[in-house]
């Protein structure tokens, strides 16, 4: 018989539970009843805390997922500058997975599970990205002093990097980032795609006030 | 609901953090008393932007919603 826990505790026996299933195999591989057996309650007790297994695997999800007061945080405290702004945004985003390799795993198994909810749900995390990116390198709000650049190219390369990065640090078992810090790789990757769009990393790039 | 605003910033169709950077940025340029009012479509720039008042002690005035525009009035500290 499994130990008696509160309410709430229950409700995180069973998001921990999930979380590892749904990581090591993806959504469709498993079942309500395999939930349950790994963490030792009934379907009954699980249905009592999550309408579906959906609705699971989307608390599971925001259990996880960064905080959004972490990313306005990180905002309020910048210098404002493109670099200081991406350089903050990307270390919020690169620890949480540091936190929580299993919400990677997740999203590698949702991008081949073609659940489409769940993807929006990983295209909102990157569009934080894509949007600042593409805001920051073109139209009216672009930078001074750069040549142009394509914004949208610019945002598929830092991701294509930073989840490369992390996938290596995190997820691979023979991985040449294993001692590599996770500031120091965040640096690394923001360092080498500022000077890709023509940036000096640590220079400060004030936008015009146009607003 | 009509409020008076000195400064309008129009941040549809963008994702955190751009709304609340675009709001750092406009905020910086009034003054005392001064209202900005934000427009967005980002369901979550409702929590967005009460940590943003959290922390920077400018005050949110109002917050509504018209078929998925949220629309913020804040005022400078």
């Amino acid at each position: 018989m499994t130990k008696r826990l509160s309410g709430p505790e229950r409700r995180a026996s069973i998001i921990q539970a999930a979380k590892r299933l749904f990581a090591e195999h993806g959504f469709h591989a498993i079942s309500v009843d395999e939930i349950v057996k790994a963490v030792g309650v009934s379907p009954a007790v699980l249905y009592r805390h999550f309408e579906s297994k959906d609705a699971l695997y989307e608390a599971v999800l925001s259990e996880f997922a960064s905080r959004r007061e972490d990313y306005v945080d990180t905002i309020v405290k910048s210098d404002d500058s493109f670099a200081g702004v991406l350089r903050g945004i990307t270390r919020i985003y690169a620890r949480s997975i540091a936190g929580e390799p299993d919400l990677l795993r997740m999203e590698l198994h949702a991008l081949l599970d073609g659940r489409g909810a769940t993807q929006v749900f990983f295209k909102y995390r990157w569009k934080t990205f894509t949007d600042f990116i593409e805001f920051s390198l073109e139209g009216p709000h672009a930078e001074a002093n750069r040549s142009p650049v394509d914004g949208r190219t610019a945002g598929l390369m830092f991701l294509g990097m930073l989840r490369e990065a992390l996938t290596d640090k995190y997820l691979k078992t023979e991985s040449r980032l294993r001692n590599t810090a996770l500031d120091e790789l965040v640096d690394a990757v923001v360092d080498f795609f500022l000077a890709a769009v023509g940036m000096t990393p640590g220079a400060q790039h004030k936008g015009d006030d146009d607003e | 609901m009509s409020m008076s605003f000195d400064i309008e910033v129009d941040a549809a169709g963008l994702n955190c953090p751009v709304p609340v950077l675009r709001a750092k940025k406009a905020i910086s340029g009034l003054n005392s008393g001064q209202v900005m009012r934000l427009l967005s479509t980002d369901p979550g720039s409702i929590k967005d932007f009460e940590a943003f008042c959290r922390q920077t002690g400018h005050a949110l005035l109002a917050q509504e919603e018209h078929e998925g525009t949220f629309v913020f009035y804040i005022r400078h500290h």
